[in-house]
């Protein structure tokens, strides 16, 4: 197949950033051969992403542009999060941030030559481009019970088009206990953000992580993250979309250790044009554990949402219970929903099931606020508000609930510039 | 307050004409129930009174303190006083009682061009309500009628008027789906709401409810239409005989 513009300027950009200069160049190599995938490749199928990366994104790392304080207030973790790691066009900015002060929280960041490896998904095109172009990211490593929220900001702000590529690890020691909060926003010009986040949980650690895609009106977000779960282990990952006018939020969740169980849900709230895709494999690879995932996913105008998710259950992972839901609030005729659950079972001893829906607001329920004296406007923004809010039940932090449960409430009024 | 002049109506969808000039006035400080057999437009004109959408009215008019209540959205009638309490109340999911009581009152209150209630100011007011028709306080967390009984649901909604304070209360079937103590408490916070500036209008299959609610007038609604009118009396006779003889009227 030709090279789109895009693959070949990502192709041409031959100066990696330095640091693991042998798993860079097979990710980069890898890439070469693959390209971008079209929606000939089943799991893209909703999301060609070769005809959505329409033009090229040369990497860039760092170079401020616009302003960038005002992106970093777009995140609603300000006054929950007594720290914060902030990532400026992929670059760890030393002086918007604050390092938390925790004997039991190690972080370095990639720029600064961290002893950390690695794992690589060879097999996925956006992994193998964020390992080849990476310029920085958190390498969080938590050793006891933490207490504070740690928070981590992306911002893309960038002058021209431009791809901004960070990766984190997370690793939670033996019994270890943390909350990660993140944001991903950017400026208004175009840009991709590639922000891809490995997940490590030993045995008995539970990680809370929870994050707002705000990204700019023409930002394309790739998003992926890789997880591995340990022995009794338990990680609860939520993701709020509002923002950017594509994003692909992928999950790769694996179970190593029986007992341990995974959480991935989020909503989306979309509006205009904008394509939001999350597409997620959970790997029951050992017995007893459990999976969840719930989507609440609001559309209006021509917006569309993807939801795939597969859940694979090995030959001999009995006793796996996994449940997937994905519900659908559809405002407008031309808005879109997509859903495609997907259950590969080996064994015979498991509890799986799926479910999804789609629909409008329902008439009944707008009648009764309105015959109590709310106007119709402001009915339909509770509505629609309420809707996504469901699955912020999924978050255990009131705190953040509370912000995301604001931020839904006012969507309906919140302008998309485009 | 409220001057029904034959008002005929129709579901929009179908075309089928329900009510078929309906003529009623209703005075402030009034009761007045309406009794009928099933099917004979008693919900229909609860609806067409509050706002519903999906009926059109296709002759008469409705008055209500003057002004043309037809012309207005079901939100401004409300805010105009109109209240009604359904049937069957709708759960909210995610929607929490406490914030909707809160959206709800001062929207009204915005509408009138009142001053808008402060958080703490409407918890002691729900609060207060709530008490005397034995809300516990849990139930007020909890999303909209999610999770509540029948009787919870009825009393839901006698709380809802009491915290809005309506001027003309329409109350459809208040008593279906209720035992005689759930009718007796919601009955108590129905009395306690009359006033003499505000009417009801209080739809009933039964005669039962009638006797917690005493009505100052009684009519009957048959296929459309008040086909005969009295005191509190009529809901006894009806009870000893039956709709039968207005149905074979009508036919």
């Amino acid at each position: 197949m030709n090279r789109t513009p895009a693959e070949q300027t990502w192709d041409e950009f031959d100066t990696l950033p330095s640091g693991f200069a042998d798993i860079r160049k097979t990710a980069a190599d890898n890439f070469k051969s693959s390209g971008l995938p079209t929606r000939r490749v089943e799991e893209f199928k909703w999301t060609d992403l070769r005809r959505l990366i329409d033009q090229p994104y040369p990497p860039i790392i760092g170079k401020l542009h616009g302003d960038i304080d005002a992106l970093i207030a777009v995140s609603p973790f300000a006054g929950i999060a007594k720290n914060r790691l902030v990532f400026i066009n992929g670059l760890f900015d030393q002086a918007r941030s604050k390092m938390p002060d925790d004997s039991n929280v190690t972080i370095t960041t990639l720029s600064g030559k961290p002893d950390m490896d690695f794992s690589l998904k060879a097999d996925d095109p956006l992994d193998n481009l964020n390992i080849a172009y990476a310029s920085d990211g958190a390498l969080i490593r938590i050793s006891g019970k933490v207490k504070d929220p740690i928070e981590l900001v992306y911002i893309s702000s960038t002058k021209e088009p431009a791809t901004v590529t960070t990766r984190n690890i997370i690793e939670l020691d033996e019994g270890a206990e943390a909350t990660i909060l993140e944001t991903c926003t950017g400026g208004k010009s175009a840009y991709v953000s590639n922000n891809a986040t490995e997940i490590r949980l030993a045995k008995g650690a539970r990680l809370d992580r929870v994050r707002l895609l705000d990204d700019g009106p023409l930002g394309i977000q790739l998003s992926n993250l890789i997880a591995d779960l340990g022995e009794n282990s338990k990680l609860a990952d939520f993701t709020f979309i509002i923002g950017g006018r594509t994003v692909r939020n992928q999950g790769f969740a694996t179970f190593t250790g029986q007992h341990a169980a995974v959480n991935i849900s989020g909503a989306y709230m979309l509006k205009g044009k904008q394509h939001a895709d999350t597409t997620l494999v959970i790997d029951h690879a050992v017995p007893s554990c459990e999976s969840r995932e719930l989507f609440k996913c609001v559309m209006d105008d021509t917006s569309r949402g993807v939801f795939q998710a597969k859940v694979i259950v090995a030959r001999d992972a009995q006793k796996s219970d996994g449940q997937q839901t994905a519900n659908a609030l559809l405002l407008s005729d031309t808005a879109e929903f997509d859903a495609k659950p997907e259950l590969e079972i080996y064994a015979d001893d498991v509890l799986c099931g799926h479910g999804a829906t789609s629909g409008d607001l329902d008439n009944n329920h707008l009648f009764y606020l309105m015959s109590r004296g709310i106007p119709e406007s402001r009915a339909r923004a509770m509505l629609i508000a309420a809707f996504a809010s469901s699955s912020f039940e999924e978050i255990s932090n009131e705190a953040v609930r509370e912000k995301f449960n604001q931020i839904a409430d006012g969507w309906l009024e919140r302008q998309m510039e485009v | 307050m409220l001057e029904i002049k034959n008002l005929h109506a129709k579901v929009a969808e179908e075309g089928t004409e329900i009510l078929h000039g309906i003529d009623l006035t209703v005075n402030a400080g009034e009761v007045h129930a309406i009794m009928g057999p099933n099917g004979s437009g008693k919900s229909t004109l609860s609806y067409i009174l509050s706002g519903r959408e999906g009926y059109e009215v296709t002759e008469g008019s409705v008055t209500y303190k003057g002004q043309d209540l037809l012309q207005l959205e079901a939100y401004e009638r409300a805010a105009a006083g109109v209240f009604l309490a359904f049937q069957y109340p709708i759960e909210i999911p995610g929607v929490a009682t406490m914030q909707f009581l809160k959206v709800a009152l001062n929207s009204q209150r915005k509408y009138r061009g009142e001053d808008e209630l402060s958080t703490p100011d409407l918890m002691r007011l729900v609060r207060e309500k709530s008490t005397s028709l034995g809300i516990k306080p849990e139930m007020l967390k909890r999303p909209v009628n999610v999770g509540f009984s029948g009787g919870e649901k009825k009393r839901a909604e006698v709380l809802q008027m009491a915290v809005l304070e309506p001027s003309l209360c329409i109350l459809d079937e208040t008593d279906s789906g209720l035992d005689i103590d759930a009718l007796r408490v919601v009955a108590e916070g129905v009395n306690a709401l009359r006033s003499p500036d505000r009417a009801m209008i209080v739809i009933t299959h039964y005669q039962r409810l009638l006797d917690y609610i005493v009505p100052d007038k009684v009519h009957v609604l048959s296929k459309g239409r008040i086909v005969n009118s009295g005191g509190k009396e009529l809901a006894l006779e009806l009870e000893k005989d039956g709709y039968a003889a207005y149905q074979d009227d009508a036919a």
